[in-house]
């Protein structure tokens, strides 16, 4: 059934990463991803997957759920993998049908970016898989407040992530709801050709839409019912506070980036 | 006593747009007709009225979501159509509304109930000691870390009221909050607001189509096509059962009865109301042979 | 048409931590041309029976035959087995989507692969049946009053001129009024085309003054099945599973409780009131 979807993909468990603020993990993944663009020789590579690998350790997720993102992308990895190596030039030909020359570099860059796109993949789903929804959005909330200053939304951009994460089950509801009820009046959404099967979708999204624009309308009257009014003067029931593992967390993900990058220094 | 909400001439009027035949027609409406009405703290008001009546745009007036086109509206001593005020009025007269689905804005019980503090720039934790304390009051506590999607119908309005208490409000507006949900979701609502009244003395103006569940209320208003056409005690109005039938109103079955019956020249008591009422009626006729 | 579910059970998430019995053994035949009520609170079984009827869930075991026939033997009947067995969803409004109310209507007849003609007409009976006239037909669905709106959705399914009309709580949300009307509109083509009606009910009132036969559905089960008046005679049951009969099965208890002999089957007002005035003209004479 369609509402068997699971959003946001959170493992729970309780481990050290699981209980680490999310400022600090939103943090130390976008670190490690900036770190992932910049390294370059081989070394730097095998540190940075190790590093990986201490974390998902750590983490007490299970290596099968790691691994199920990946599986959904294949198709993507694929697809980076051909085009590095048919568009890389290079000096050492391997092969050549027609115009496409395979070159050794090709496939070195292609193994890289693989890799590259693999690690970034298991990093931020890491992410993801370790903290819940709310507290992802807190920890973007109190990230942003800072670009307040400069005209950036923080308060009202993660109020929209909040609200969109809670109307997502509503709304799976409703669609399951609405296809029922147009089967029961003859729709067919299963054979057919490609055309057939978009215009079969038409009496479901016109009522999902019709039923989301009123839904809107409806929360954003109560909300100002409850007094809001923007993120100007809103408090919040739950501080942020940083503990002593987060401060440890914080030390290691700097570590990690001088490590990296005197081995790339070095090498 | 001291008025919580008073009207003076309220009338509120919107046009329509619509196309027949090709032409666009504009129409006006009269929504609110000249209202007059004031209701004292700590009363438990019901407005009854079918659905187009005009019933939730006073609502929404009371709450000023809507300002009057014309005439003056009052809470709590505020004008509604003074903008200086709106968030006093806002937190002082507090509203759930009929889609149990369509209010509730965070993804944890808990937040959701402090939504409305955390707007009015209150500290954590005075907003966790009033969360707790509204939970508590609405016997919700088992439920404070749930996901709302997971909650029946009555039980996230038990939560939408919560929500409302959290503001501190002197009164609370209740839009149709029964329309929606099951004969147990209802009554356990219903349970909660008359509790809420009794207990707190929260002024409360329930809005509905539901006869049965103003039989608790303290004073009854009946609108009919933006006009207030019967006001009283459920007493006095639940009785005139022809009356509440041309406003396409009903009437509890057993004064439809006792109307019937004294039609029939049946000498029994007019202002029968629930079925132990009737028993005794019955019982003291007999027993008077 | 007939029906008959017969030994009927359906498990939610089989096989996982969230395993529930939502239908547990259930056995129900309806008549062809019968007008029954399903009564239970919410989460009784009720939806999830009902839309075994079309074959939108399939059961966990059992069987469902239509005139004899089961419904889930052949998948390449399905279509036809949803144009006999018409589902009215609750708030069926929500359900509408094209531009004009006749289009509208019109989607469930051209599914069936009806010709055009074929189409045009049963879309017109079917908003004849559900009291819409000519001027309604150009009109989008959307600007419409809440129980116009419902009348519409409910001509949808009739226009597939099925056999068996089922309804899942049609008046909710609507005052009475428009409780009246879609009932009485309900009514009258039961009458007027002996189709067989399946309505899904909360309200005792409602079912006592329309059904011919009330099955109450409790945990999965059927609990109570029979007349009105049959099922009404179980008070006290009813209240344990958290229902309540009609006002004046309350009176016509609390009056034999008091040593009055009065019969305890009088559920609507009319039926009470005749009751009652036997039982006190000797009072005003």
């Amino acid at each position: 059934m369609i509402r068997d979807i699971t959003v946001g993909q959170y493992y729970a468990s309780d481990s050290a990463i699981h209980r680490l603020d999310p400022r600090v993990k939103i943090l130390g993944t976008m670190a490690f991803v900036v770190m992932l663009f910049i390294i370059n020789d081989i070394y730097s590579y095998v540190f940075s997957i190790l590093a990986l690998a201490l974390v998902i350790a750590v983490s007490k997720v299970p290596s099968s759920f790691i691994f199920r993102g990946i599986k959904s992308i294949l198709f993507i990895i694929f697809l980076t993998a051909i085009l590095n190596v048919i568009t890389t030039k290079g000096t050492h030909i391997l092969l050549q049908v027609g115009i496409i020359k395979v070159t050794l570099e090709g496939v070195y860059m292609a193994i890289k970016m693989v890799v590259r796109l693999i690690m970034l993949i298991i990093g931020s789903s890491l992410l993801t898989l370790t903290t819940t929804p709310i507290q992802l959005t807190d920890g973007i909330e109190s990230l942003l407040k800072p670009f307040r200053k400069i005209g950036v939304p923080s308060a009202e951009i993660a109020m929209m992530m909040s609200i969109a994460l809670r109307f997502v089950p509503t709304l799976l509801d409703e669609t399951d709801k609405i296809m029922k009820a147009q089967q029961a009046r003859g729709a067919d959404f299963e054979t057919g050709g490609l055309k057939q099967k978009a215009q079969s979708l038409v009496p479901v999204l016109v009522p999902l839409f019709v039923s989301a624009f009123r839904r809107a309308d409806e929360l954003a009257t109560a909300m100002e019912a409850r007094c809001y009014h923007g993120g100007n003067n809103r408090t919040r029931m739950n501080k942020m506070i940083l503990k002593g593992c987060d401060y440890k967390a914080s030390v290691i993900i700097v570590l990690y980036i001088v490590i990296t990058v005197a081995i790339m220094i070095i090498w | 006593m001291d008025t919580m909400i008073k009207t003076e001439n309220l009338s509120y009027e919107y046009s329509v747009t619509y196309e027949e035949k090709g032409k666009s027609i504009t129409k006006k409406i009269v929504a609110l007709d000249n209202i007059n009405i004031e209701i004292e703290k700590g009363s438990f008001v019901a407005v009854l009225g079918h659905n187009g009546s005009g019933k939730s745009t006073l609502a929404k007036h009371i709450n000023a979501l809507v300002r009057p086109t014309s005439g003056t509206l009052w809470i709590n001593g505020y004008d509604t159509k003074n903008d200086e005020f709106i968030w006093d009025i806002r937190q002082s007269a507090g509203m759930v509304f009929q889609n149990p689905d369509n209010q509730i804005v965070a993804t944890i019980v808990e937040e959701d109930v402090a939504f409305g503090p955390e707007n009015l720039g209150i500290e954590p934790d005075e907003i966790r000691r009033r969360v707790d304390n509204a939970i508590a009051t609405v016997h919700m506590e088992d439920f404070k870390k749930s996901v709302p999607s997971k909650l029946s119908g009555g039980q996230k309005q038990r939560i939408a009221i919560a929500g409302v208490l959290a503001m501190q409000p002197e009164c609370i507006v209740l839009d149709e909050p029964t329309a929606m949900l099951d004969p147990e979701g209802r009554k356990d609502v219903i349970n909660t607001i008359t509790r809420l009244n009794k207990e707190k003395g929260l002024t409360t103006v329930l809005i509905t189509h539901y006869m049965d569940e103003t039989v608790g209320a303290d004073r009854i208003i009946v609108i009919d096509d933006g006009h207030i056409v019967m006001d009283g005690s459920p007493r006095e109005v639940l009785v005139q059962v022809e009356k509440m039938k041309s406003f396409g109103l009903e009437v509890p079955q057993v004064t439809e009865i006792a109307y019937n019956l004294r039609k029939k020249g049946i000498d029994i008591p007019a202002d029968i109301l629930t079925p132990e009422e009737m028993v005794g009626a019955i019982c003291r006729l007999k027993s008077a042979i | 048409m007939s029906i008959e579910i017969s030994h009927l059970t359906h498990l939610y998430n089989p096989g996982t931590a969230m395993e529930r019995k939502a239908l547990d053994d259930v056995n129900i035949t309806i008549n062809d041309g019968e007008f029954v009520a399903f009564i239970g609170h919410t989460g009784s079984g009720k939806s999830t029976l009902i839309q075994h009827l079309n074959a939108l869930i399939k059961p966990t075991s059992g069987k469902i035959l239509l005139d004899g026939e089961d419904i889930n033997a052949d998948k390449t009947k399905l279509k036809a087995i949803r144009q006999k067995v018409g589902l009215v969803f609750q708030y069926p409004e929500h359900q509408l989507f094209e531009m004009t109310v006749f289009k509208d209507v019109c989607y469930g007849p051209k599914n069936m692969g009806l010709s055009e003609e074929e189409v045009n007409a049963a879309a017109e009976k079917a908003l004849n049946l559900v009291g819409l006239d000519q001027s309604f037909y150009d009109k989008s669905p959307f600007e419409l009053s809440g129980g116009q709106k419902r009348r519409v959705a409910i001509a949808g399914i009739l226009a597939m001129n099925p056999r068996v009309l089922v309804l899942d709580e049609p008046t909710a949300g609507v005052d009475p009024r428009g409780r009246d009307e879609i009932l009485g509109a309900i009514d009258h083509m039961h009458k007027e085309t002996g189709i067989t009606v399946i309505l899904v009910s909360h309200s005792m009132e409602d079912v006592a003054k329309y059904a011919d036969r009330i099955v109450v559905m409790n945990n999965g089960h059927v609990a109570l099945t029979g007349t009105p008046k049959e099922v009404f005679s179980h008070v006290s049951e009813l209240e344990e599973m958290g229902l309540a009969a009609p006002q004046t099965s309350y009176v016509m208890k609390g009056l034999k409780d008091n040593g009055l002999n009065v019969p305890q089957d009088v559920y609507t007002v009319d039926e009470a009131t005749d009751v009652l005035y036997e039982l006190l003209k000797q009072v005003t004479k």
